[in-house]
């Protein structure tokens, strides 16, 4: 299952295989990656299609974005056009055939597999096991890995609190935006005084960023998720 | 001598501790304090004393975290508290804050009570069945595995309560324990402390409100400006000897003169209001005289699932209510149980089905610029819902933003009067931030019913300051609610602050709205 591929050697395997990508203009490859993470997905994880559909229609609409503009508007052009509408059949032959159509799909699709890989990471991966992952494989400090998470659970009573603040600011008859430049100063404000008493509260309970500790959960690299890496970053590099 | 060295559990010697490393007004100015060992001991004083600051300075938290020590030393059990690394220190003291959302640095109880026991460097082997049993000791093994974020403000004490009761420091010190925390999960709290304490754990506890803790108090310390000590060894058998010097403090909760009389009136009409039928009441009162009245209301938490079906958890279900015109009603209910989302159905700031008519007028046809033109809300933190840097501005905006085409000189002027009538005029000139609590309560008060609002919602109005502020704010809205038929409506877990105030008295529990008789409220005493 995806999800207990290790985080950190699934965040290396997609950083490796976003860096090939990177490096080479290869529509199939793309397209192949795309299709193999989406597939992936589906088979082996939890994630519901319905979930991975939403995150993807955006991902989508950009890629078709950057195709209509790679087609159309790229520079080295020769044919001129004002708006997409009013474009002749012979005008579009021609695009379709030129350098233009491949930078297009070109562009498009890295898109997509971006996304795809982008997604496959985040939609698989507890906050937590990742956040303890990076501690023990990748040697973050404890202070930072116990900092992100208290700030992760944090979250919601910033929603709240912004959601308070902005009630009482429509009641006065104003406005309620939340990137009003009051509104933000007011959440930035509570936002140092919660750190700041969360992190007296995890100091009283004993934790120092420095100190030895023990550990209840340590995540395991075991031969598997380096298998997976290994395999997957290789076929990439193989096709490309 | 020895004896006497070891029974000293905290010592602080001539501490002087300022925030502002340039400022002049020390916090702590030349305290001196020693505490006992095995003992409940009971800090009061009124807000802005020092108490909180005490606390974490005693814990060692300040200066690592803030704020300058200017001099003097604070001993832990004969030890120097700069001495020692967080770890150390936690065995010997911890400290537990008045905030219950900002104690947890993970997701679940047991999660979090494995991180306190990782960092005792505990091995991993003993941690599941430490876990386990001091859970079943406190009885709480039903909270250990659901979210923390789901939890109500005394359920999250009492999970805090159950870490420190693991990490097993000799000492644990309660910062305003019960600030969020409703009647009976405060008196639960009591007995989970008495029982650690008959476990062998010292308790220093920090509260203004003393009625809690006289039952249970081995001594109680009064402290002044300045963390100055005024009176010590006070405790439940020689209480009335310090009876007025506590209630000139406004640290004893006593009935008010205004009470007395409605409870008067109470009497007289006794035979009525103990034959009381719920229904008829409700359906007795005029519409012209409700401010705000609920038919068949339920409320729902907000859906925030991915699932549209998880139509989210019922908070109110068909719920009836009636807040009449120009009187004071009060709401109370456990803390999280959905009353200040009531309110802010009624602001229209969340989904309910059902009717809601403001002054006669159904809710769902009302345009919502309309209605907070006659509905004005002050929440737990008023300072979140400034404006401006000046009091005397604060209102004048407000003023402004109904009223676009009043003259300037009318609008200042408008402006002093409506400070005078709340006794601010003095502080005109004051940032809003420099206030104290109660203070800035005031003004947030003043400036959501600076368009002519008719009705005036509380959330919490006794958050976060002592007694003394809390009846300055409730009798000037009072006032303003005998003056000139203002209605409000407040939300509290305080039953006595409701009983003192309220002219009638609702209860949100497990869903349902009750109005309460006389003889609900009293059964209790």
């Amino acid at each position: 299952m995806l999800e207990k591929w290790n985080p950190s050697v699934k965040m290396i395997t997609v950083f490796l295989c976003v860096f090939i990508l990177t490096v080479r203009n290869n529509t199939k490859l793309n397209i192949i990656v795309f299709i193999s993470f989406v597939i992936g997905m589906l088979l082996f994880s939890d994630v519901k299609p319905g979930k991975i559909f939403a995150f993807l229609l955006p991902a989508f609409i950009a890629a078709f974005g950057l195709f209509i503009m790679g087609l159309f508007y790229s520079r080295n052009s020769d044919i001129s056009i004002r708006t997409i509408f009013d474009i002749s059949k012979e005008q579009l032959e021609a695009l379709t055939t030129s350098g233009n159509m491949v930078t297009a799909l070109q562009l498009a699709t890295r898109l997509l597999a971006y996304a795809g890989m982008g997604i496959l990471f985040s939609l698989t991966t507890d906050g937590e096991y990742f956040v303890r992952s990076l501690m023990h494989q990748l040697r973050l400090p404890p202070k930072f890995a116990y900092g992100i998470l208290a700030a992760f659970y944090l979250l919601p009573m910033m929603r709240n609190e912004l959601r308070t603040v902005q009630t009482a600011f429509r009641v006065r008859n104003m406005s309620g935006f939340s990137l009003r430049p009051k509104i933000l100063f007011t959440m930035l404000v509570n936002s140092v005084r919660w750190s700041e008493s969360v992190a007296m509260a995890m100091e009283s309970k004993g934790f120092s960023g420095e100190a030895e500790r023990t550990y209840h959960d340590i995540p395991k690299l075991r031969g598997m998720d380096l298998a997976l890496a290994v395999v997957s970053v290789g076929v990439v590099a193989f096709i490309a | 001598m020895m004896t006497e060295e070891k029974s000293c559990m905290l010592e602080l010697r001539d501490v002087v501790f300022r925030y502002n490393p340039h400022g002049k007004r020390n916090i702590l100015d030349h305290l001196s304090l020693s505490i006992s060992d095995k003992r409940i001991t009971v800090i009061t004083g009124r807000s802005g004393c020092g108490k909180s600051t005490l606390a974490a300075v005693s814990a060692g938290l300040y200066p690592e975290n803030g704020g300058i020590l200017e001099g003097g030393g604070i001993l832990l059990y004969g030890r120097p508290v700069a001495d020692m690394n967080p770890q150390e220190r936690a065995k010997y003291l911890t400290v537990m804050f008045q905030n219950p959302d900002l104690q947890f640095c993970m997701r679940t109880l047991r999660k979090e009570m494995e991180f306190c026991l990782e960092n005792l460097c505990i091995p991993a082997s003993e941690m599941d069945q430490m876990i386990q049993e001091a859970a079943e000791n406190l009885g709480i093994t039903e909270l250990l595995d659901k979210p923390l974020s789901v939890l109500s403000g005394g359920e999250k004490q009492k999970a805090n309560l159950a870490c420190l009761f693991l990490i097993k420091s000799n000492c644990i010190f309660l910062d305003e324990p019960f600030a969020n925390v409703d009647e009976s999960s405060a008196l639960d709290l009591i007995k989970q402390i008495e029982m650690m304490h008959d476990a062998g754990f010292s308790f220093v506890v920090i509260d203004h409100r003393l009625d809690y803790w006289l039952p249970v108090a081995d001594e109680i310390i009064v402290l002044g400006s300045g963390g100055q000590v005024l009176r010590r060894d006070i405790d439940k058998k020689n209480l009335e000897a310090h009876h007025d010097f506590l209630h000139d403090m406004g640290l004893l909760f006593n009935v008010s003169k205004r009470k007395d009389l409605k409870r008067q009136i109470g009497t007289e009409s006794a035979g009525k209001t103990l034959n009381f039928d719920e229904n008829a009441l409700t359906e007795d009162v005029d519409t012209r005289d409700c401010a705000v009245r609920f038919s068949k209301v339920t409320i729902r938490t907000e859906n925030t699932k991915w699932n549209r079906k998880d139509t989210g958890e019922i908070l109110l279900e068909e719920a009836d209510a009636v807040f009449e015109k120009g009187k004071m009603t009060a709401i109370l209910g456990p803390s999280g149980s959905g009353k200040t989302t009531a309110l802010l159905s009624i602001l229209k700031q969340h989904s309910f089905s059902g009717i809601v008519e403001v002054e006669g007028e159904n809710l769902s046809h009302c345009r919502r610029k309309e209605l907070y033109k006659k509905i004005g809300i002050v929440f737990q933190n008023p300072a979140n819902q400034f404006i401006s840097q000046n009091v005397q501005e604060e209102i004048e905006l407000s003023i402004r933003q109904w009223n676009r085409n009043i003259a300037k000189e009318q609008c200042s002027k408008k402006a002093i009067e409506l400070l005078a009538e709340f006794g601010l005029d003095s502080y005109r000139r004051y940032s809003p931030y420099m206030l104290s609590q109660g203070q800035q309560r005031r003004l947030a008060v003043l400036s959501v019913l600076a368009g002519g609002q008719r009705i005036l919602l509380l959330d919490e109005p006794t958050y976060g300051q002592d007694h003394l502020s809390t009846v300055a704010i409730m009798d000037s809205v009072a006032d303003k609610v005998e003056r000139e038929e203002l209605t409000v409506i407040f939300i509290t877990h305080d039953r006595k602050l409701a009983l003192e105030y309220a002219d009638c008295i609702y209860k949100l529990e497990n869903r349902k709205l009750i109005k309460m008789t006389d003889a609900h409220l009293y059964v209790r005493y």
